[in-house]
């Protein structure tokens, strides 16, 4: 088996070196763009620009397209009104990004520096490599990375109040200790490339060590079930939050859905379960392993789910007691600040992320090893391709590129935080290409 | 008889896969090219910088075995490669890597290479495809593209339903069903009674166009049929010169055949009669009483569906061009809408069965005509698609040319292939019932409330946008 293998150090110094290389030549553009990179939703122009963004912390100049895709939908067609530059909000004036992720009025306070956070992704989906990249990239950013549903691996315990904790349907890794270490502790009730279908991880990529984290069987497929077995009803759910909140009567709760066509209701009823953060898991996200019939054609895209729990949310008078987060196919910063727009507080990045460590969006993160890229894999040999302090540094660099973007559009909007941007839309404008 | 023996035998439905791989070798995805100059030239460097380190030296980036042949990236194995682009990222100078025009050529302008490729892997795997990373299209569009089926996110009935542990049928009625029973003074039914038979799956095999019709091809799809307890609607004549018998096979009957009828040695539980002839339509009723007889008429005209029933016809199967264009240019979806309505305004949509035929060409297009009003679809080219047929410029109907099979086609392998299909897109319904908290498929017929519109969530969404009612809509 793979796990068994020798691994030489200096073939794998050998490849990291090349790929790193390899990504700043691609981002120049002095190759010009790999003809196979790419697709509608992410495209050559943004893989390359995040890699860019990844390598120096700023926005590319050399041509790069980086805030939109061609999707022709969605974020794709919209722009913001920018304002005439006499409107425009001071350099001298500082921009605040940072966002409460509690505002219940009780309970502990949590802050976070910049209005994004690192989605779920579980130990077995990717790497305990790139798992620490993001949790390093976390603390470093005063934000959050999360566990996803695979078990907290002990190398992630140091960054503990940096990673939430997420309890999903089939409880894989889930313990009162890993309960008790988190600040926040994130209920998953779907996931939006595949909602109503639960969690899927093949067997080839359940090694070992996977295994042992999930308290599962080696090579055998692992299906998370849809939905939680101990909730029936919103009834149930206030129970469920009750359990959580037993453990670690400190964290703050967080509920991820999809986007169904009640995801208004479902939003409210977690609301008065006593949620902190409600989390929106569009259609269009990313994933380890999913049908390919759910991510097209099950649940709405995120961006016609905003706006709606937004608004129902406000009408039902509790739109400022709750977080409201958005995911699934967040791209940019164009992207998170068209979100904020259409109602959301903040975002949640887990495909971003990967490709600022080198993602192609390959599509076959399920298959045998996994990620060519060291990056949707625990093979022993292949995410050695991943340095943690590297990838962090990356994810750090991404974040750094993120905000001076964020910062950008608002002062051009007049505004001075992000918070004041939720729900402007008359800030947009339905366009053909989305660019303004 | 012993008690063993007179327990009632249940068996749940499942259809076998069994791995059929391609017949015809297909266009590899990508392309890889690497520059001889530029890779000896890396060597050169290679052993002096490694100094002669040969496992360094030949450590090769692709884990797919592209460049796993004695001399490596001189020869790449180009079948092999997956896109991941790693070989490019770390030698960017000299190794290019491409998607193949020749294969994105396969289809037509409908059925286009990536419907080609989830049928062909699902044709030869019998599996749901299952990939990593999110999707990767466009944002939504025209026709399916712009329709989203809902999923129910906490409260639903069918609990784990996709995993084995309890049931989802996908049993469908074919007939008729009063909409009430009435009852003499001693309790005894009197007046119509339901009057249908069962498939156990939402999917039939239309009969395939004329041009590529071949012997084998026909053979192959009465199989399949048999084997997952379908129907094949196959033309009379060619079910008697084949001496095709069995209660999967539906007979096709077109005027002038009459006469031929009687020469039919089994006993149908579908006839199928091509246009309406209401005395082709008596004879065919009175020949076989025990069978369901369908009327095949193209989509449009719900008065002439009314008018039709009135007359007696329970089944109908309307049909579109191979790309789901009816007249007019009207899609499918629109058009099984406006059919199914028609029956439910007139109070008499159970009386009659609905199914429909063209553009469905992709798993996901079944439980999205089911929702818009048909009780089974009637599949025309993905079965020739899955029998690794070729098409050359569009294939838009029955009387089309343009499309070929390979010649090594044998019946037993393309039953093979359209049985994987079967499971593989049953497989999918049953994921999509799953998400939504449907028990069965009978209820989703109809139920728009269970499918999102890209035009209605965008107009909520967006309206309030500028520039949106001007350009958007």
């Amino acid at each position: 088996m793979a796990e068994n293998k020798p691994i030489n150090p200096r073939v794998i110094e050998k490849h990291t070196s090349a790929l790193h290389a390899g990504f700043r030549t691609w981002a120049s553009l002095e190759q010009g763009t790999p003809p196979a990179l790419g697709d509608a939703r992410w495209t050559d122009h943004l893989i390359l620009s995040t890699w860019h963004m990844a390598d120096t912390g700023e926005a590319p100049t050399n041509g790069l397209e980086y805030r939109t895709g061609r999707s022709e939908g969605g974020f794709d067609r919209l722009a913001f009104k920018v304002r005439p530059e006499a409107k425009w909000t001071p350099d001298s004036t500082p921009i605040r990004l940072s966002l409460p992720l509690n505002r219940r009025g009780s309970g502990r306070e949590i802050e976070i520096d910049i209005p994004v956070y690192g989605g779920g992704m579980s130990y077995g989906s990717i790497s305990e490599q790139v798992m620490l990249s993001r949790a390093m990239a976390a603390r470093e950013w005063n934000t959050f990375t999360c566990t996803g549903e695979g078990g907290y691996p002990p190398a992630l315990v140091p960054y503990r109040d940096h990673v939430i904790t997420q309890i999903a349907t089939g409880l894989f890794g889930v313990r009162e200790e890993t309960i008790r270490y988190a600040p926040i502790l994130e209920f998953k009730y779907a996931q939006g490339a595949k909602p109503g279908l639960g969690g899927h991880l093949l067997g080839d990529k359940a090694t070992t060590s996977v295994a042992e984290m999930r308290e599962s069987v080696p090579w055998v497929s692992l299906f998370s079930p849809f939905p939680f077995h101990s909730v029936y009803s919103v009834e149930d759910h206030r129970k469920h939050v009750d359990w959580a909140r037993t453990v670690n009567p400190e964290a703050l709760v967080s509920v991820k859905v999809s986007t169904p066509h009640d995801v208004d209701m479902v939003a409210v009823g977690s609301y008065y379960a006593g949620a902190n953060i409600i989390h929106l898991d569009g259609s269009y996200g990313g994933t380890g392993a999913a049908p390919e019939i759910a991510k097209k054609n099950i649940a709405m895209p995120i961006e016609f789910a905003i706006p709606r729990v937004h608004r129902y949310l406000e009408s039902e008078g509790i739109r400022d007691e709750i977080v409201l987060m958005a995911s699934g196919g967040i791209r940019t910063a164009y992207d998170v600040a068209k979100a904020v727009a259409l109602g959301a507080d903040g975002c949640v990045l887990g495909t971003s992320e990967l490709v600022a460590l080198g993602c192609t969006r390959c599509a076959n993160c399920e298959r045998g090893r996994g990620c060519t890229y060291g990056l949707t894999t625990t093979d022993p040999e292949l995410s050695l391709l991943v340095d943690p302090a590297w990838g962090a540094q990356r994810i750090g660099n991404f974040y750094q590129a993120l905000k001076t973007q964020l910062e950008g559009i608002l002062r051009r909007l007049g505004l001075t935080s992000i918070q004041a941007l939720r729900g402007r839309t008359d800030l947009l404008v339905y366009t053909r290409n989305g660019i303004g | 008889m012993t008690e063993q023996t007179s327990r009632p035998h249940y068996e749940r439905y499942h259809i076998e896969t069994d791995k059929a791989p391609d017949i015809v070798r297909w266009p590899n995805r990508f392309n890889v090219k690497v520059g001889k100059v530029g890779l000896a030239t890396h060597l050169v460097k290679e052993v002096i910088h490694q100094k002669g380190d040969l496992e360094l030296i030949l450590a090769r980036p692709c884990i797919y075995g592209v460049f796993s042949r004695p001399v490596g990236g001189f020869a790449p194995d180009q079948k092999k490669c997956v896109g991941c682009l790693r070989c490019m990222n770390e030698y960017p100078e000299f190794v290019e890597v491409s998607r193949n025009p020749a294969r994105e050529r396969l289809g037509d302008s409908y059925f286009v290479s990536t419907y080609v490729d989830a049928v062909a892997y699902e044709a030869e795997s019998g599996r749901v495809p299952v990939k990593g990373a999110g999707y990767r299209g466009k944002f939504g569009g025209a026709d399916w593209d712009g329709i989203w089926t809902d999923m129910s996110e906490i409260v639903r009935p069918t609990r784990d339903g996709i995993h084995g542990r309890e049931f989802i049928s996908t049993v469908v009625d074919i007939g008729t069903k009063p909409g009430f029973l009435s009852f003499d003074g001693e309790g005894r039914p009197v007046g119509p009674l339901p009057n249908t038979f069962t498939i156990p799956l939402p999917m039939i095999f239309d009969a395939p166009a004329e041009q590529v019709a071949t012997d084998t091809l026909y053979r192959t799809l009465a199989r399949a049929a048999g084997a997952i307890e379908s129907l094949a609607i196959l033309p009379l004549g060619v079910i008697l010169r084949l001496g095709l018998s069995g209660e999967h096979l539906a007979p096709l009957v077109g005027p002038g055949e009459v006469d031929r009828l009687d020469a039919l040695g089994f006993a149908p539980r579908l006839v199928e009669v091509d246009g309406w002839d209401a005395e082709l339509f008596d004879v065919v009723r009175a020949r076989f009483p025990q069978a369901q007889v369908a009327l095949r008429l193209p989509f449009g005209g719900e008065a002439e569906l009314l008018q039709c029933a009135d007359c007696g016809v329970s089944v109908f199967h309307l049909t579109t061009d191979y790309h789901g264009r009816g007249a007019g240019g009207a899609f499918i979806f629109d058009l099984i809408r406006d059919a199914h309505t028609a029956f439910v305004e007139a109070g008499r949509r159970d009386e009659v069965t609905l199914l429909g035929s063209g553009g469905v060409i992709a798993a996901e297009h079944v439980p999205k005509a089911i929702a818009a009003g048909l009780d089974a679809v009637a599949l025309d080219t993905p079965l020739l698609v899955a029998l690794q047929a070729r098409f050359s410029g569009d294939f838009t109907s029955r009387h089309t040319n343009g499309v070929s099979l390979p010649n090594r086609l044998t019946a037993e392998w393309g039953a093979a292939r359209l049985s994987n299909l079967m499971a593989a897109w049953r497989d999918q319904l049953l994921e999509v019932l799953g998400a939504m908290g449907l028990r069965e498929v009978r209820r989703l017929r109809g139920e728009m409330g269970r499918v999102l519109l890209q035009k209605d969530l965008e107009y909520e969404a967006f309206a309030e946008i500028e520039g949106y009612l001007s350009e958007g809509v």
